[in-house]
């Protein structure tokens, strides 16, 4: 790999770092931030695959990324915090318990999936490696994984919109996906996320409801 | 040839036994500087281990043989430790080959787990508190030392850490840039943890949070200054691997009577390593008790993720 | 024909957000009845004048499901205007109905458009519109079922878009009308459609990913229950059936399916509340017809029959379980008695519509669950086929216990309801007789 392609394994892996902080974090308002920090890295991304492949798709897609995940979302999740409670913590939380589970959990499903079924993959050359593949899956996994262990309203749209981020880094690396499809798809997380807002000021927490179960 | 083999060896032995205690006094020193005092001299820990010698020993009466032969056998370990592992001479010396890198890492395991038996054995309270405090956070502390040591050498192919340094040496930066650097965080954590550093713990015997420190408790005389320079050992033994290893594996030459270039080398070498540690220090609050082991969750996180990308990766 | 080709689609679409408009002037619920009516016409003259391939894509199977959505979303919004008349609920009228017609247009969106990632987009905003509908009448339990909701279908759907990425990946579009009738083979393909049954079957209530299901519905007010089992999931399932057509993968999709039927058997022996039993009973129906659209040929005809009759008996047990909700106000079957008694009308719709749902002989489901069970027997999937039989024979034996146990038994009921909500209860109930009627003209005048 010459140094493009090693900077752009290092911001992929950064990526999936940044899913084990949002995981071992106990703020929820610093669990937002890991989200926009991840958010931010994608985009870096596809700005510099764009100005690479000279696509102005990519481009866009990058300025959309920063505009949509980093700043909308940021500013709808973050006005459900009331002012006073700003470092709110979760409760009942141990963090190494959690991340050690995540990594277990990862380490199985990234080398059973990755290794059975994506190592066949032929990325677009020069870009980078096709082994980079892994990094969206482990993003992936971790936000499936968020969202399972924890029962602060906020933490689960977070660990939502972390799937969404795996999948546009998916997107990214595997193919140019066409522009009104990724912008769709970017509204439509913006939807979500406003609608989540809306039940998050009703209902912080999520316990096992009588009335739920069978 | 058997003459530059035995001087490599002396020197490297030699180097590791009296050098240690200096370091330390160093970083002492360093450290009170920045924080605006005079801070004692850098041979300090000398006169000390000169003081300690010339004591008495007590024992205490609930103590078993253990406490005796412990500081013996834990100084022993870390003299023989200086034999395997790359801190002076980039080349193998004699008696290299008795162990590889993960007969490195539990030969320490073995001394931390000596040191703690022996606290243990003396049955002074506070002995016990320290030994069940590290015995409680050392299962993740081993773990990550393992495991970056075998990420180490999936990444270089080799075992021995002496061709270690070859490889790394030989092969450019970029090729080894992501994995390496994982592994260079967990290790450098763990240097941390191991080393009984802020913040996760500091020195000074009123610390209610002390660990390696409460180890040492009921020891006087010569079995303290054994102690010590045991700790000092360690500490100059582990930030080697982390400097030859990890940081800057170039610089150091074998032959005479170039390796005699090397002990300069390793001075400026360490002179970078405590001035990273120091800024670390005096910038950080020590962690509370029951969040070190979120500190060593998040170190031995890294370095099974490094094992995983080694593997999955194969770059 | 008058209308141009594209234009007739486009303006299925079109009118539920003219009547949308009329949010801000107060007239929306009158809006929406009558787009209602228009939409139904609307969709028969699709059926007539089907436009060619292009942006939309409409042939005998969405022309269906369009006539489906379109009737479902007329009777719903009927029974929607009587059943919030007299109450107070959280969100204000003009909201529900402005979300509920935004629901409408999603879906139909989803239903003619010719791309499968838009119709991943319009999955995904059938998603946003619904979920505030839920909480309509805002107490504890319906948060936490719309939370389940929101977050399981949307992650589901989310890995459904990996199957898409792939199905791009390995043939370079995503336009349905080539990509059907071509045939690509790689195990990438292989691998996408199989995502795309757990992905896209969260939305429709394949095994290990329904467990919103009987949430949603029991919380739901009844027409929107009546929505999202009539035609919220059998949208899901057309995405599903599109997506398998690229790539047939028989065996995987009839095994899961014959799972799901499976667990919602048992899951509905345990019920005691009638609106989850009906929730479970969706679920069931949904894999028969899944079923029977992987098996192809005479399946898919089952299939389509199931499922136009299934929409209208759901719904006309989920308008009857809201009229029961407002006269005993309570959610459990053994609280409700004597229903016959007390409002006759109730109770015929319910019985009807619960044997619409089950599958009993004259109505339209128990004609397309046939044709589906003979071709699954044709296909020597033996297994699947005793097992198949076994757990309709226990759902029909679970729903109609349960709910001749509500209508004979004895009990007092004093309060009345609204003759409208009843008559369009009774309406959605009878016409899978109708449909069965139909069938058995036809097969009579065939033999």
């Amino acid at each position: 790999m010459n140094m493009i392609q090693s900077i752009i394994f290092l911001i992929a892996s950064m990526v999936a770092i940044s899913g084990f902080y949002i995981q071992g974090i106990e703020f929820i308002i610093a669990n937002i931030r890991g989200q926009s920090i991840q958010s931010i890295l994608i985009a870096s991304l596809s700005f510099i695959m764009g100005f690479l492949e000279r696509s102005l798709d990519l481009i866009i897609l990058g300025i959309m990324v920063v505009i949509l995940r980093v700043i909308l979302i940021n500013y709808f999740l973050e006005r459900t915090i009331p002012k006073k409670r700003k470092f709110s913590v979760e409760k009942y939380l141990s963090v190494p318990y959690l991340l050690i589970v995540d990594l277990i959990f990862i380490v199985l499903s990234v080398i059973l999936i990755y290794k059975f079924v994506f190592s066949s993959m032929i990325l677009r050359e020069s870009i980078a490696p096709s082994n980079i593949l892994v990094f969206p899956l482990i993003t992936f996994f971790q936000g499936m994984f968020l969202i399972a262990s924890r029962k602060s309203t906020h933490t689960q749209i977070i660990g939502y919109v972390e799937e969404e981020n795996a999948m546009i880094l998916f997107g990214i690396f595997l193919l140019p996906i066409p522009l009104i499809i990724e912008a769709s798809i970017f509204l439509d997380v913006l939807a979500l996320v406003v609608i989540s807002s809306i039940i998050v000021l009703e209902k912080n927490e999520h316990n096992p409801v009588e009335d739920l179960i069978g | 040839m058997e003459e530059t083999l035995l001087l490599e060896t002396i020197s490297q032995v030699l180097f590791t036994l009296l050098m240690a205690p200096l370091f330390s006094g160093i970083m002492v020193k360093l450290k009170a500087n920045v924080e605006s005092r005079k801070g004692p001299s850098i041979f300090q820990p000398y006169f000390d281990l000169i003081k300690l010698f010339k004591k008495e020993i007590l024992i205490p009466s609930t103590s078993g043989i253990f406490f005796k032969i412990g500081p013996y056998l834990s100084f022993s370990i870390y003299l023989f430790i200086s034999f395997l592992i790359p801190v002076l001479i980039p080349t193998p010396v004699i008696f290299t080959a008795s162990a590889d890198f993960l007969g490195g890492a539990l030969l320490f395991s073995t001394a931390s787990f000596i040191k703690a038996l022996a606290a243990f054995d003396s049955g002074s309270n506070y002995a016990k508190l320290g030994a069940s405090r590290i015995m409680s956070f050392n299962f993740l502390a081993e773990g990550t030392l393992i495991t970056v040591f075998f990420a180490v050498s999936i990444l270089t192919g080799t075992n021995n850490p002496y061709t270690t340094i070859e490889l790394l040496t030989s092969n450019p930066l970029s090729d080894l840039s992501l994995l390496h650097l994982f592994s260079l965080i967990a290790f450098f954590m763990l240097f941390l943890f191991e080393t009984g550093k802020i913040p996760l713990e500091s020195k000074g015997v009123q610390e209610l949070g002390m660990i390696d420190s409460s180890l040492n408790f009921e020891y006087s005389g010569k079995l303290l200054a054994l102690n010590e320079w045991g700790s000092y050992m360690k500490q100059y033994l582990l930030g080697s691997v982390l400097l030859n290893v990890f940081l800057f594996p170039w610089g150091l030459f074998s032959g005479v009577p170039f390796f005699l270039i090397d002990i300069p080398i390793m001075f400026l070498k360490w002179m970078i390593l405590i001035i990273i540690i120091t800024v670390i220090e005096t910038s950080l609050a020590k962690l509370r008790l029951f969040r070190i082991i979120d500190y060593l969750t998040v170190a031995f996180t890294f370095s099974v993720l490094f094992l995983i990308l080694t593997e999955v990766i194969s770059v | 024909m008058i209308f141009n080709n594209t234009a007739l689609p486009i303006l299925i679409l079109l009118v539920p957000a003219v009547a949308s408009i009329t949010f801000k002037w107060g007239n929306i619920k009158l809006a929406t009845a009558i787009s209602g009516i228009i939409e139904i016409f609307l969709s028969i003259l699709l059926y007539i004048d089907k436009p060619a391939p292009g942006v939309f894509f409409i042939d005998n199977i969405s022309v269906l499901f369009i006539f489906m959505v379109t009737s479902v979303y007329f009777l719903s919004s009927l029974y929607s205007i009587k059943y919030f008349s007299h109450h107070d609920i959280y969100i204000s009228n003009d909201l529900y109905f402005l979300l509920f017609n935004l629901f409408t247009i999603s879906m139909l969106f989803t239903l003619e458009i010719n791309n499968f990632g838009l119709m991943w987009v319009g999955i995904e905003s059938t998603t946003i519109s619904s979920a505030l509908l839920i909480i309509t009448e805002r107490n504890e339990t319906s948060l936490e079922a719309a939370w389940r909701y929101i977050i399981i279908v949307s992650a589901g759907v989310t890995f459904a878009f990996i199957s898409i990425i792939l199905i791009y990946y390995v043939t370079g579009t995503l336009t349905m009308s080539t990509l059907i009738n071509s045939s690509f083979k790689s195990k990438f393909l292989v691998l996408a459609v199989a995502i795309s049954l757990m992905g896209f079957g969260t939305k429709s209530g394949v095994f290990p990913v329904h467990t919103w299901l009987p949430d949603a519905h029991s919380e739901a007010p009844s027409p929107v229950s009546a929505m999202f089992s009539g035609v919220l999931l059998p949208v899901a399932l057309y995405v599903i059936y599109r997506i398998y057509e690229i790539y047939p993968l028989k065996t995987v999709y009839v095994w899961i399916a014959t799972l799901s039927i499976v667990m919602a058997a048992i899951f509905l022996i345990y019920q005691d509340k009638y609106k989850r039993m009906f929730a479970y009973s969706t679920m069931e129906n949904m894999n028969i017809a899944l079923i029977g659209f992987a098996l192809g040929g005479p399946g898919i005809v089952g299939a389509l029959i199931l499922l136009l009759s299934h929409s209208f008996s759901k719904a006309g047990a989920f308008y009857s379980s809201g009229n029961i909700l407002r006269l005993t106000k309570s959610k459990k079957i053994d609280d409700v008695n004597g229903l016959y008694k007390n409002s006759p009308i109730t109770a015929i719709a319910l019985l009807f519509s619960s044997f619409g749902a089950s599958g009993t002989p004259p109505f339209g489901s128990f004609f397309g669950e046939i044709i589906i069970f003979f071709s699954l027997y044709q296909q020597h999937f033996l297994v699947p086929f005793i097992l198949v039989i076994i757990s309709v024979i226990s759902v029909f034996i679970s729903i109609n216990f349960n709910v001749t146990k509500m209508t004979f038994e004895d009990g007092k009921n004093n309060s009345k309801i609204d003759r409208t909500m009843e008559i369009i209860a009774l309406i959605s109930s009878i016409v899978p007789l109708a449909i069965g009627g139909y069938i058995l003209i036809l097969m009579g005048g065939l033999v």
